[in-house]
Order: structure tokens, then sequence, then C-alpha cells
């Protein structure tokens, strides 16, 4: 990113206060395994159920399990759920909406058609048909979560590709004989990263809450496991006695969602012209 | 600002003794942004009497648009606006702009497709006024829509009433703006570019209306133009507006034939004319406009005059050289008589080859392509639309000639170009580049040697690339130069098109657009071509930058011996650079010969028209002799015959319909493509006048 682009990287207020946020979180979720006042899976009987205290901020589980260090470590999960799938979404879907617009005709034809077909299905349904056949853990969750997201992307690209690939500095390209790979990755990626970018930023959300509830199906990593839908799901028995046992990676996966949701909105008021206005030098 | 210019506000333009309808006095509007506060206009006062059309004239950046968008109270919230006076026959528009838009002030705009809504039908955009402002019921409003269409010129309105903007020109779509900005018979007509986005015959209709109406109805008409032709054409006074100052005002004739300030004549001297063919080069004004967020205490023209001295930098006023002629330069006197320095001289002829024994580079011949609409199911069905955009057309151009490529919009001129170059495949015909064909998909050496320049300097370079990036890619591409020999190769070409070598590290937004169209005339040259188009190349610049870029075009042709297609819908661009001129309409050409052939008689008849329409600089009396064209070059469909039939105005019979033209051979190099004979052609009488 050139000096200009860091100097306005202050701009909105948005971006600045998620990406505090989302940067927050992923540190806490790095050092969680040193950080934390306890271990994640160790047992405690003696402490079953006890309510938020001084000693254990969110109280503890049905095992005696410390619900703050489990929702500490349980970040690393969601934060590789959301920015994993995202990156095999942009990874594969990226180079499929380029072809699809290069080479008009068969390639994209049968590219865009497929694309339909992913997303005529509806997410956690994709989600359960590529998980239900083996037995799951948290790579094949990214996985399916990541292809679920791979037609918005190829979508996204196609689109803007279609229009640059109008614009005359293209032609140019083409009036000196370049090829397809010269012209896409010179020309036209450059210039389609923004809303790409933009996109795939908001997705994250979608796409860590997508991950969750996988894995509130039991579709994810396994007891025990401190994923957050996990925990969720495993909560729900005793929610009359123990509120704070889902409250507290309930409340957790809210505030990551607000603060990624922030930071991809203020990227988009930062990267979109149509928001930022034109021209500034 | 000094009160002494108050003091000449009070008097200033108008001169008509009677109130005057629209008066503005020390109207100053300024902006605040990121990079201080840009002063838009500064102290701008003019009046203009009932009855009278005043041209506010300007190149980009000037102001002029402000001060409509002043009028109308329709200014952006951040603007801060003061005036001493704004007013319209009595009404304080700086106090209450609302009542008066719209019921008696219309306004017309400049691009018509984007003013009308795509979504409702045009006659309730031209009845809507009545609806909202006179209260009119339905039918009636409809019924005086329909009349109102009628009065524009509109051949069948009922059936205008009920189309969608999309289904209509552009020239009766600007015509249903004007009607529907007359709707509530205002008394004051703004009118903001309003035939920019036109082609020149269709122009020439919508002045001639403009005109009508002014006659008719005593409209009072502001009209704000860059083109000094159509101002010349319709204005009784003009005002020229420079970065948000007055710098001379006065009647158009006087102000026209003999301009007194330094600007005024550059933007004279830089306009190419298609009357004046072997007049001197165009003179460009070098530079580039002040900077706004901080204007020269002194003449804001001073760093491009070039007759500036000490004296500029103290604050100009405007001063009453003749009765009702105002300059903003204390020099005046003494400056109109300095002749202006002209640029180094330019070398015209094509490398000094004479034409005949010239080589030929660039064959044509039998060139075809058409466009479809409509997709597989109309292809299916029998119902698709196809445009023959480019039909049977063979063209040669020889090494080192420039020859020009005229025609209004969708005549295939841009996409005969382009089949040139085989960025388009053709679907019939051959092409052939210094003697050996060229296939459909070509071998490396034709890129290299036959390049583009584009219209738009804004979508030609790639925005994320520097200067230096755009300018080496070629070098790379095809191995002309490596390590060092790319930066003093890319050093070299920046010299070439006139432009310091530290614009290497800058990107394309921190260019101005004559600067960004010197870089794409630079990257298409990095490849050392021998055939270069210029697509509409100077159409989006201004005058005194165009006239630069002109030049430099001129002058690297003698230099570099490279052969140009210049395609433009300007003729006098065409005429000031082509040694040869091609005519095209709807896909097929209609004459072709030397530049000074082409604009004389004999010639075809819709060359005589497109002369005709173009607006010159001191050519009022040419009216009485003036050809229209109805309609536009998409209005008719054409039979067998010739494609211009349905619009010639000389057409001679059933004859036109049905049987194609034959070329005719007027002089050697000189044809044309018309049934009439050509004793018949030559005596028409010439379109440029005199």
């Amino acid at each position: 990113m050139s000096g200009a682009a860091l100097g306005q990287w202050r701009g909105s207020r948005a971006l600045r206060i998620g990406g505090c946020v989302v940067a927050a979180i992923i540190a806490l979720a790095v050092i969680s395994p040193w950080f934390a006042p306890y271990s994640a899976v160790a047992f405690d009987v003696r402490l079953r159920f006890a309510p938020p205290s001084a000693a254990h901020f969110f109280g503890t589980d049905e095992f005696g399990r410390d619900v703050f260090s489990r929702v500490l470590v349980g970040a690393r999960y969601s934060l590789a759920m959301g920015f994993g799938a995202m990156a095999i979404s942009v990874i594969a879907g990226v180079p499929l909406g380029l072809l699809a617009a290069f080479h008009r005709g068969f390639a994209e034809a049968a590219i865009m058609r497929a694309v339909d077909l992913l997303i005529s299905l509806p997410p956690i349904l994709l989600g359960l048909l590529i998980l239900a056949v083996t037995p799951p853990n948290l790579w094949k969750t990214i996985v399916a979560v990541g292809i679920v997201y791979i037609p918005i992307l190829t979508r996204l690209t196609r689109s803007v590709a279609l229009g640059l690939l109008e614009e005359d500095f293209v032609q140019a390209a083409r009036a000196r004989g370049e090829g397809a790979v010269s012209i896409l990755a010179r020309e036209i990626l450059p210039n389609a990263w923004p809303p790409i970018i933009v996109e795939s930023g908001l997705r994250v959300t979608f796409a860590i809450l997508l991950g969750s509830s996988l894995s509130f199906l039991g579709l994810g990593p396994q007891p025990p496991s401190s994923e957050w839908g996990l925990m969720i799901a495993e909560s729900r028995q005793f929610i009359d006695r123990a509120p704070w046992m889902g409250l507290a990676p309930g409340l957790s996966l809210c505030a990551l969602l607000i603060a990624v949701n922030l930071f991809g909105e203020g990227l988009r008021e930062r990267l979109d012209p149509r928001l930022s206005g034109r021209g500034r030098a | 600002m000094p009160e002494t210019d108050l003091e000449v506000a009070e008097r200033a333009p108008g001169a008509g003794g009677s109130s005057p309808a629209l008066r503005i006095e020390d109207l100053s509007v300024s902006y605040a942004t990121i990079r201080g506060r840009v002063r838009a206009l500064d102290h701008v006062s003019l009046a203009i009497p009932r009855g009278q059309v005043l041209g506010l004239v300007g190149e980009s950046g000037s102001g002029k648009s402000t001060v409509v968008l002043a009028l109308l109270g329709l200014l952006d919230e951040a603007a801060e606006v003061t005036a001493t006076a704004l007013e319209f026959e009595g009404h304080d528009l700086l106090g209450d702009p609302v009542t008066p838009r719209g019921r008696r002030i219309g306004t017309v705009f400049q691009d018509p497709s984007s003013i009308l809504n795509p979504a409702l039908p045009v006659g309730l955009q031209v009845a809507e006024p009545l609806l909202v402002h006179r209260r009119m019921g339905r039918a009636e409003a409809f019924e005086r829509a329909k009349e109102l269409l009628a009065q524009m010129g509109i051949p069948r309105p009922g059936a205008v009433m009920r189309a969608y903007p999309h289904q209509l020109s552009g020239g009766m779509k600007q015509r249903a703006l004007i009607a529907q900005a007359l709707a509530t018979e205002p008394d004051l007509l703004l009118l903001d570019e309003p035939t920019t986005a036109l082609d020149v015959t269709v122009e020439a209709q919508i002045l001639d209306l403009l005109d009508g109406l002014r006659a008719e109805r005593g409209l009072t008409m502001l009209l704000v133009s860059h083109n000094l032709g159509i101002v010349d054409r319709i204005c009784d006074r003009v005002c020229v507006l420079y970065a948000g100052r007055t710098l001379e005002s006065g009647p158009t004739s006087a102000l026209l034939q003999a301009p007194r300030h330094p600007y005024t004549r550059g933007l004279l001297g830089a306009l190419p004319r298609p009357d004046r063919l072997e007049a001197a080069p165009l003179v460009p004004i070098p530079g580039n406009l002040p900077d706004l967020t901080n204007p020269d205490p002194g003449c804001n023209f001073r760093p491009r005059c070039p007759f500036a001295e000490q004296g500029c930098a103290e604050p100009q006023f405007l001063s009453e050289i003749l009765p009702g002629h105002w300059v903003r330069c204390h020099r005046v006197g003494i400056v109109e008589t300095l002749p202006w320095p002209l640029p180094e001289p330019v070398a015209r002829a094509g490398g000094g080859t004479p034409e005949r024994h010239r080589e030929r580079l660039v064959e044509a011949a039998e060139m075809q392509r058409a466009f479809r609409s409509g997709g597989t199911f109309a292809r299916l069905l029998g119902t698709e639309s196809v445009t023959r955009a480019v039909d049977g057309v063979s063209l040669a151009i020889g090494r080192g000639e420039s020859v020009g490529l005229v025609g209004e919009s969708g005549c295939g001129k841009s996409t005969l170009g382009r089949l040139l170059l085989r960025l388009l495949p053709a679907e019939s015909g051959s092409l052939r580049f210094a003697g050996e064909a060229v296939p459909e998909h070509p071998a490396a050496e034709f890129r290299r040697r036959a390049q583009i320049v584009f219209q738009n300097p804004d979508t030609a370079l790639n925005p994320r690339q520097t200067v230096a990036a755009i300018l080496s890619r070629p070098l790379h591409r095809f191995a002309l130069a490596e390590g060092p020999e790319v930066v003093r190769e890319v050093e070299r070409l920046l010299d070439l098109v006139r432009l310091p070598h530290a614009f290497r590290s800058r990107y394309p937004h921190q260019l101005s657009g004559g600067e960004k169209q010197r870089v794409g005339i630079a990257r298409a040259l990095a490849t050392r071509p021998d055939f270069v188009i210029a697509d509409e190349a100077v159409s989006a610049l201004d005058v005194s930058v165009q006239a630069a870029v002109l030049n430099l075009l001129a002058d690297l042709r003698a230099r570099l011996g490279v052969a140009y297609l210049f395609i433009s819908h300007d003729i006098g661009v065409i005429a000031h650079i082509a040694e040869r001129v091609v005519v095209m309409y709807r896909g097929r050409l209609m004459e072709e010969g030397r530049t000074a052939q082409v604009l004389h008689p004999p010639y075809h008849p819709y060359t005589e028209a497109l002369l005709s329409a173009v607006p010159v600089v001191g050519a009022r009396e040419r009216s009485a002799s003036r050809i229209r064209l109805a309609g536009d070059a998409s209005s008719a469909v054409s039979a067998a015959g010739c494609p211009f039939a349905a619009r010639c105005p000389r057409r001679i019979g059933p004859l036109c319909d049905t049987v194609p033209p034959p070329w005719q051979v007027a002089a050697e190099g000189h044809r044309i493509a018309c049934h009439i004979p050509l004793p018949t052609l030559a005596a028409m009488p010439p379109a440029l006048g005199g």
C-alpha cells in the first residue's frame, strides 16, 4: 500500500474501532495458551457450576472448567474459521471469476452455471452436505465454509473484471498484444482488489457465524474443544442452572462479529470510490 | 477585494439602460475541501437585459456552471455563497431561490441522457412542471406537453409522449428537456452546455430552435458553454470567465472579432478552425489553471500570460475600454498591439515525401462488421436487430500520412479504427500492413508497429500504475530496452511529449487531463510504431490544451514519420491535422480526398451538411445558406440505396433509395459516393462561407 493510503488509514472511525477490537481479539487468541488463568480442559469437580466471581470471571461449567479460559482459547477456532474460510473462497473464487470474465463463452458458461448451482443451496445445508459424510474436525469445517462462499467471490470478481475489461487501458494492453495472464495480473487485478477485499471483509462475519452454527450442530471441532458454537450447544441443557455457560461464548461471538463487521464497513468506506468521493489527490 | 471593484460592478455589464432581467453583483462562492478553501467564483458580476442572450464562456474549472447552480440555489451545502445582489426581476435569489425555480426560471443541463428519469415516460416528465407548479389537471397538462413537444420540432409528439427516454435519440431528449424547461413559460432560461453531448448536425438544430425561441418569445437566456462558435451564433453579449473571475465581457461580435484580454486572444488562437486551413499553427496557452485554494491577488492569468510583467501582481480591475466592453487587464492598451508569440514552427509535410510516391502502409479492403442485439431467443425468433457498424469500407493510408476520419456518433468510425488494429475481429474483408496480410490474431510485430491513443485520458491509463510503469511495459513487452536503458528510454519518451522527467513516479490521478493525454501518446509511441490511430484523442480536452496536443502530434509526425488515422467528430480538428479526409456515414464511406478538396465544393451533400452545421466563430452571416439535416444518424433505416438518402436535403428521387451510389472521381485522389452529377455538386455554395 502506498504512503498516501496509509496516511488516510486513520480516516474512518468504524475502521479504527473495528480494527482495534479485531486486533485485540486476535492478540488475545494467539497468547491465550500462556495468558489464560486456567487450563481450558482441566476438570475440577469441586467447582462445578460456580457462578462468575473474581477467581472465575465467567464462572465454571458442568466439569468445573473455567469458562473465561475456554472462551479465550475458543476464540482461535472462530478466527481460524472466519479468516481461513474467507482465504479459501478468495483463493478459489477470484481466479474463477477472472477466468469467467476473460474467456466469454464455454468457460464462462461452465463456471457461472456451477456457481449458480452452489448458490441455490442454503449455506447451512451445503455445509451439512460437505461435512456429513466424514467425521468432522476443524479443518473440514473451514474448507466447507470456504466452499460455501466461493460463488459470491466468483460473481463479484467477474462483474468487476467485466467492467474493467471495457476500459481503454485494457484496450491499450490488447493493442500491445498482451496475453490473458498479463492483462489479468497487471491491468485487472490491481484495480479489482478493493471491492474484493471489502466484500471478503464483510463476509468474514458470515463465515464465523456459519462455522459456529455448524459446530453447534456437532459438525465442527469435537469435545472437549472449546469452540464457541460447541460451547453454546453444550450449555443448552444447563441454561437454567448456569446461564453464563452459554452467555459467555454467545456474547463473545457477538462482540467479534460486530468488530469484524465494523472493520469491514470501515474498509468499504475507505476503498469504495462511490462512498469516499472521487479524486482525492 | 478592494472597494474599487465594487464601484465598477455597480455600473458593470448589462449596459442596456433599463433594469435588467437578471442581475448578479459580486457573486462569490467558496467551498471547504481537504486541501483548503477553494474559491470557485470571485466577485463575478453580470446582468442580462430582458430578451437578451448572454454567453458565459470558459474552460473547465472556470466556474461557469457554478454560476448556474448558484442562481438555482442548488450548490452543495458546504458552499459559501455571498453576493451584493442576486436578483431576477426584482426577486432575491440569494434569500429564496426556490420560488422561481422551475416556474419562472427554466434550466437545461448538459447531458440529456442522465437528466431524464429512465423509468418514466417522456410525456409525463414534460408535463410534470405543469402538474406540480401550475396545478393543472392531468389531461390538460398532457395536451399542453404535446403541444410543446410539437413546437420543439418533434415529429410525432404523441408517440414521443408515450416513449421512454432510452427509446429517443440524444437530440430528441434534449428537445424534450427544453420543452420541459419551457412548460411553465419561464422568463429566463439557463442553458448549461446544452449541445455539448450532441452531434454537430443535431447541435445546429437545437441552436436554431433556441434562436427561434428568443425571437418569438423574447426569452432571456444565459448560455454557458466552452464553445466560442456556439456563443457567437446566438449570444448578444459574452462574458469570459477564468478561474472564477470575469476577465472580459462585451458585445459578442466586438469581443470575438477583436478580443482585448490576452486570455481571450489565447482562446481564439488555440481554436482549430475548418475555415482557416492555411493559417498559422494553433497557438496553445502554456500551463494549467491556477490553484483555486490560493487565489492570486493580482491577475490570475499572469503565470500563463506571455505579456506578464511586474505590475500584473497588483490587483486588476475591470475597466470599460469601449462602451459596454470591459476588460480586466491594466496593460490592455499596450498588450493588444503586441503580437502573440508563436510556438516553434511545426513542419507540416509528411517527412518531405511527395504524396503520390508514398508507399502504402495500411490497406483495408471491404471491411465488414455488424453488431447484433438481442439474445439467443431473439436470434431464434428472428427478432434480433443487426447494426452494420462498418459496411464494406476500403481505405488506404500511406507511410507517414495523416488521414482524418470524420462522422457523427454511431457512424462506425471507432469500430473501423478497431478493425484496422485487429482489436475487433472483422466479419469479412482483408487487411494488409506494409504489404503483408494481417491475420486475425496478428503477430507481435504488427502489434508493435500499429498503436492507438484513446479519447478519454481518465480511462486510458491504469490508475494503479506509475507513469514509469505505464511507459516501460511496452519496452519490456517488445524487448526494446533492458536494464538501465529502460530508464533512459522512458526519459526520452517523456521528452518527446514534453513532460518533465519527475513525472516518472506520478500516478495518473496526480496529472491533469492534458498531461494524461501526453502520457497516453508517449505510451503509443514507446513501441516506435509506424501507424497510430488517434481515436478522438483531443475531444475531451480544453481548447488551450487541445491546441498543444494537436501541435505535439503534428510535430511528432514530422519528426518520426508516423502515419496517423485521426478519428474525430470535430471537422475543425480534422481540417487542422489531416492531409486527407475520409467522411463516413452509417458504416460506409461517403467521400474521400485531400483536406482542401473535401472542405470545398464539389462535395458530398452529407459533407456539406456537416460543414455547414459547424459553429464557426465570426461566421454569423453564414446562416442564410445553412443546410439543416432533419433527425440524426440513427433516425432512418436505410434501404438498398444510399445510406444517407433518408436525410439528404439534395435527394434526387427513388434512385437514391434503391441503387447504391457510384464512386465519382472529382479530381485525383478525391472521390464522392453520390448519384448527383459532379457539375451539380461543384456548383453548390461553399458551406464555410467566402
